[in-house]
Parts: structure tokens; sequence; C-alpha cells
């Protein structure tokens, strides 16, 4: 239904043809010049998926990334004047050093201090990622910062009025000029896009086992063991190359649910206390855990799976296996499986300058 | 005198057969049609035209179907993918196109901008349309582009919820003497205004046993009389939406409980009033 064209449109004349071939020619040459990181041929301000990744789910057709826009987006994600007083920006719940996640308050806290109830989630792979937000309330990327920016207690702007402050500043109408050629002000949806451009390109894949899967080295043997493990116990949840089933479930956290998660916007009982199943890359930076941040560190974590999960009518079958609760785990698996976890660590990810 | 009409008479249908014969571009080529939403109250079964009030006024001059008293500050809806059909097989279809330079195909009707009642459709196809079928609401593929300029703009056309990503189709605010205030979200009324009601109707996705309902609504009417478009020629198709009939017909509404409304579930029995309160009125050629 959408971006239909007229059937006259699509039958191009010969001459349209050569004009489509050698701009298509001078097009690949300047996608040549734009090539900056020569060791890897990869170009730098492109999506590249890894062959074992999930599709992208992001239209990006919509949306071409460039650098003047990627840029863009990296600096509105490091400015507070996003905020209402000018004191916070993504970057102060999203920090680089620890994959984009808040490292030091429980739960993150926004403006005036006020205490937010969730835990800020890490922002790498949003590219194949369809549902946002611990309960999936936001079904495009570009739409996750405006719940960031309306949330009294994240940011608590308007976006109208941030929009209103950008146009007044004298850094960024020349910046979205550059980005968006076309436009003359600057509306909230460019602002959104080029936020999107920033975090498309946030993509974590060169981690130890993602170095292993391509065959550039090998997993010791008990790192190997605990991936073993990890698949018997952990992987029908945590499953894929980006260790989520991009379901919604129980793991047994509570039985009375404070944050009553997807059923706060499903509205059925059935989803009561179920969350996002997070992304388990980078995981050892990525502490505090749970939607909550109930957990500080991952040993914390295998507890909870070994002896802590706790029974509700929507918890996860999965932890109720014979009518026991919790996953079986030995001390020795505990130990494996976070030297497992470890391999997932992308230190070039949370040092790249380009980030 | 007499002759002078029958020579009047024999002109023009000399004139008319002979303007028939020719291969006139005039027209054959495409033309424009206006399509306008008039927002009316239906009061003893009379259309009378809409009053606004200023938020906090107590005149109320309308009732629901309970005849419970009310009043509007507010309304404003989005209508999407337009559809003309003809007898002849006669097919316009709007082009729908949603961007972040901006949105064709999607109108937002504000009843405090009289102007935006009317949508000018331009490049229609010769030819004559007797039916008109259009969307009250932006279904998922608007609100699957992203991030959109023009009227999607989410800072600017306070018709967004951003903790549940989609647009409200029908946005409706005023004041109840029944009601006893507390709403929330509204941008005419607030948690202080003691009798506010609120209505911001949407939902643009099903997900059956869930909370996810689609509440924009799909509706197709027959005109009386045919519209005839062609190459200088503007006619005006007149549709009218019934406020009243938003809280009465299939669900009645009750400005005492349900009046603070924010999500899809809370907003299906107004939206399930929605097609009766459309109506087909007239061809103006
Ligand atoms: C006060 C801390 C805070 C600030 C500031 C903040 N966020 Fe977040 N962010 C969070 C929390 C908490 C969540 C999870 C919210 C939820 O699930 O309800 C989140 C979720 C997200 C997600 C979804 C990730 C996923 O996997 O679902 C993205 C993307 C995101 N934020 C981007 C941003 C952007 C862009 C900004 C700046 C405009 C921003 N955030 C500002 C705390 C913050
Ligand atoms: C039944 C599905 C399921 C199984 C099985 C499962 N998890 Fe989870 N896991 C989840 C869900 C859901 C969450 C998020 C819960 C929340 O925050 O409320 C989660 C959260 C986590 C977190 C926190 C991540 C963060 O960023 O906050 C870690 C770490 C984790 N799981 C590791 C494991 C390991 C290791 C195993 C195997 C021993 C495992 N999980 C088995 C569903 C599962």
């Amino acid at each position: 239904m959408f971006n239909r064209e007229e059937p006259s449109r699509l039958l191009p004349n010969f001459r349209f043809m050569r004009v489509l071939i050698l701009s298509a020619a001078v097009g690949i040459l300047l996608v040549a010049c734009q090539r900056d990181d020569i060791s890897t041929g990869k170009d730098t301000y492109a999506l590249n998926r890894p062959d074992y990744f999930p599709e992208i789910a992001y239209p990006v057709a919509t949306n071409p990334i460039t650098r003047a826009g990627f840029e863009l987006g990296k600096k509105l994600f490091n400015d507070p004047r996003l905020s209402l007083d000018n004191s916070i920006a993504c970057s102060n719940c999203h920090v680089k050093a620890v994959a984009f996640t808040d490292p030091q308050h429980n739960p993150s806290v926004g403006i005036f201090e006020q205490s937010g109830s969730r835990n800020a989630p890490m922002i790498a792979n949003m590219a194949f990622q369809s549902e946002f937000l611990w309960n999936g309330g936001v079904s495009h990327l570009d739409f996750v910062p405006v719940f960031a920016i309306e949330n009294e207690k994240e940011m608590g702007e308007t976006l109208a009025d941030v929009i209103r402050k950008l146009n007044r500043t004298d850094d960024y109408p020349p910046l979205f000029k550059k980005a968006f050629p076309k436009i003359d002000t600057i509306t909230s949806p460019y602002m959104l896009k080029a936020l999107s451009q920033y975090m498309l390109l946030l993509v974590s894949d060169n981690s130890k086992y993602d170095q292993s899967v391509r065959g550039e080295l090998q997993l010791t043997a008990e790192e190997a063991a605990g991936l073993d493990i990890f698949n018997r116990k952990c992987a029908n949840c945590h499953s894929g190359a980006l260790f989520t089933n991009h379901d919604f479930l129980n793991n047994g956290l509570d039985s009375v649910f404070e944050d009553e998660g997807r059923a706060l916007i499903s509205e059925t009982d059935d989803d009561l206390g179920k969350f996002k199943v997070p992304s388990l890359r980078n995981v050892t930076l990525t502490a505090p855990y749970m939607h909550d941040g109930r957990f500080k560190t991952l040993q914390q974590v295998l507890d909870h799976y070994r002896s802590g999960v706790k029974d509700a009518p929507t918890l996860a079958p999965e932890l109720k296996k014979d009518g026991q609760l919790g996953i079986a785990l030995t001390d020795d698996e505990v130990e494996k499986l976070i030297l497992f976890l470890e391999t997932l660590t992308d230190y070039d990810f949370v040092s790249n300058p380009v980030f | 005198m007499k002759k002078v009409l029958f020579a009047l008479i024999a002109f023009s249908i000399a004139f008319s057969i002979s303007s028939c014969k020719k291969d006139d571009p005039a027209e054959t080529g495409p033309g424009a049609i206006d399509i306008e939403f008039d927002n009316i109250a239906v009061v003893n079964g009379i259309q009378r035209q809409l009053s606004l009030v200023t938020p906090g006024s107590t005149d109320y001059t309308y009732q629901n179907g309970m005849g419970q008293d009310f009043n509007i500050n507010l309304l404003r809806y989005y209508i999407s993918g337009i559809k003309l059909e003809g007898p002849n097989g006669e097919l316009f279809e709007d082009h729908v196109h949603v961007d972040v330079s901006g949105t064709e195909g999607i109108y937002l009707v504000d009843e405090s901008d009289l102007s935006t009642g009317v949508i000018n459709l331009e490049n229609v196809p010769a030819g004559q349309y007797n039916k008109i079928t259009f969307t009250v609401g932006v279904d998922e593929d608007g609100v699957q582009e992203g991030a959109a300029g023009g009227v999607l703009d989410p800072a600017t056309c306070h018709m967004f919820w951003n903790w549940n990503s989609g647009y409200i189709a029908v946005k409706f605010e005023g004041q109840s003497p029944v009601s006893n205030g507390g709403t929330s979200g509204g941008e005419t009324v607030d948690g202080t205004s003691p009798n506010g009601i609120v209505y911001h109707v949407g939902g643009w996705r099903d997900m059956p046993g869930t909370a996810f309902v689609k509440n924009n609504k799909t509706l197709t009417f027959d005109f009386d009389t045919n519209a005839r478009v062609q190459k200088g020629l503007q006619p005006r198709v007149h549709m009218v939406f019934d406020v009243l009939s938003l809280f009465k017909g299939q669900n009645m509404i009750d400005f005492t409980g349900n009046h603070n409304v924010h999500k899809p579930t809370d907003g299906q029995p107004v939206a399930e009033n929605i097609p009766a309160a459309f109506a087909f009125d007239h061809v103006h050629q």
C-alpha cells in the first residue's frame, strides 16, 4: 500500500536506464571513497550484518545511514540539552564503557534524581530487533527516544521543546543541514532518524565468542564446556547469535509483581511478570542485572536460576520441569558457565572511538 | 419569450451533443475532487454545526445516549487510505507515502481549524464516482515507517502515544457535569479540572486475548448521486461525522465511569461507535 508508484513510472526508457547505470557507477565510486577502515575492508558508516546474525529488522531504506547522520546522532545522544533541566543525556544512562548500560544507578536515575523503576538495557545490535523496552511497548527504534525524552522519570522534556531548543542553538542547524540537505528547520523526525542512525551502527560482533564462530580462534576447553552447558540449560530462551529468542517470559524473579511487565501493555494476566529476554552479549559489563537491576553479579544471577526461582502461574515451564523449580547446576557448571559468558564481552565494541 | 427559451434549449442540446462527440482532452484528463469532513451534532434528528467551547466552560449543549450533558473542547482525528470507486470500474487510490520529510495520503482533521476538514485530491482519473472508502486512524504501515514528518510529526501532531508507540485515531476532550474529573494526559483538561472527559481512542494492531486491539476503522459509503470528475471540474463529496454518536449507538458511553481513556482496550467501546457516527451526506457537483 505504501510507496506505490504509478505503473508508467516503472517503465524507464533507455536514456533513463543509461543515466541510472552511470549514476550507479558514480555511486559505487563514492561509496568506495568513503571506506575508512582499510584493514577490515568494512565501511565504517554502513550497517554490516554478520552472516550468523538475524536479519536486519530496521527498515534501513527509509533512513539511509551516512557519516554526517551518524555523527549528528552521536552528538545528540551525548547532549544533556535533550533533557528538561539540561542535566542528563542519553549517555548518562547508556554508558559506552559498559556496553551502553547504566553501571551506577540501581535502578536508573533520571532528572531531579527521580528513581525510575527499570534498569537501562544495553544498546547494541538494535538493528536486529523489532520490539523495545523491557515490556516491548515500542515497536520501532525511531520511537524509543520519544519515550525516553517524554518520560518524566527519564528526561522529563517534551519533544516539541527539545526541537525548539535545537533550532535555537548555533551548532545544530548546520549539522542537520549537512546530514539531511533537504531541510530548512529542524523537526522531530529528523532528530529521531539521526539518533537511530547512531544506534543502528552500534553493532557488537567481535567478542571472543564471535571470533570462535568465525573460526578465527578456539575457545578454551573450559569455555567450550561452559558453552555446552549453556546450550543445554539456557539456550531455549537466550538463543541464537544475539542470545535472545525475543520473547517475553517470566524467569521466576517474583511471585507477587511490583512491576507487571508485559502485562502493563498487553493487559492480560497471562503476561504478569513477563519481561523481554535480554541479550547476553557483553553481559560481564552490564551489571546490575534484570529489569530492576536486582542482582549485582553473575554469580547471583546463577544462584537465582539454581535456587531462587519463585513459582507463579506465568513462570516459564522450562523453569519448573517435573515440578522442580529452577535449573539444576553444580558449582563446577556455574564456574564454567561464567567462563563462557565472559567470552561474550566485545572489548572492541566498548573501546571503538567511532562510537 | 417562449421562442428565446426554445432557442436556448436547442442551442444547449446541440452544444452538449457536439461536445460529447469530440474527443476533448478536457473530459478524459484527470481532475480533482474534494472530500469534506464536516463535524456535526445531530440533535433531535437535525444536523447542527458543532460548537467547541473554551476549556473550563460549563455551558453544556450536548447530551450522550444516557442523557448526560457534556461539551467539547477538542476534536481531532486521522483519515487515511482514501479510495474512490465508480460504476464503470473507475478506481482512485490516494497515494499514501510516509517519510521523514512529510506525509502524503494521511490527513489530520482538527475541528479548531475548519480548513483541515477539506481534503483535496488531485490527479483523479476522469469518470463517475459513487463510492468512498477510508480509514479513521493510521494503520500499521504508517507506524512501522518510523518517525515521520508532516501530520505525523510526533512533536507537533499531539496524536502520538510514546509508551505504546502508535497514533491516536480520534482524540476528544471536553467536560461533563457528571464526570468526577481526575483525568490525565489531556491537552485541554487535566487532573485539576473537576469535570473533564478525555477519550484518546487508538490502537493499530490486533493480538487476540490481549490489550492490543485495533481501533482504527475502515469505512465504505455509497453516494446517492455520482460525482463526475474531469479536467476543469472539482466536485465535492460532503461527509458528516456526528460527534454525539461516538457516545451512543452500539455502546452507551457513561461519563461517570470510563471517562479517562488512553489505552486501546478502554477506547474500544467508543471505537465501535465510530462506523455509525460517519455518514455520506451529498455530492456537490
Ligand atoms: C534516566 C536514564 C535514561 C536516559 C536518560 C535514557 N534512557 Fe534509554 N533506557 C533507560 C531505561 C530504564 C530503559 C528501559 C525502560 C523500560 O524498559 O521501561 C531504556 C531503554 C532504552 C532503549 C531500548 C533498548 C531495548 O533493548 O529495548 C533504547 C534504544 C534507549 N533506551 C535509548 C535511549 C536514548 C536514545 C536516550 C536519549 C534520548 C535514552 N535512552 C535516555 C534509561 C534511560
Ligand atoms: C525460561 C527462559 C529463560 C531461561 C531458561 C534462562 N533465562 Fe536468563 N533471562 C530470562 C528472562 C526473561 C530474563 C529477564 C528477566 C527480567 O529482567 O525480569 C533473563 C535474564 C538473564 C540475565 C540478566 C541479563 C541482564 O542484562 O540483565 C542473565 C545474565 C541470564 N538471564 C542468564 C541466564 C543463564 C546463564 C541461563 C541458564 C542457566 C538462563 N539465563 C536461563 C529468561 C531465561
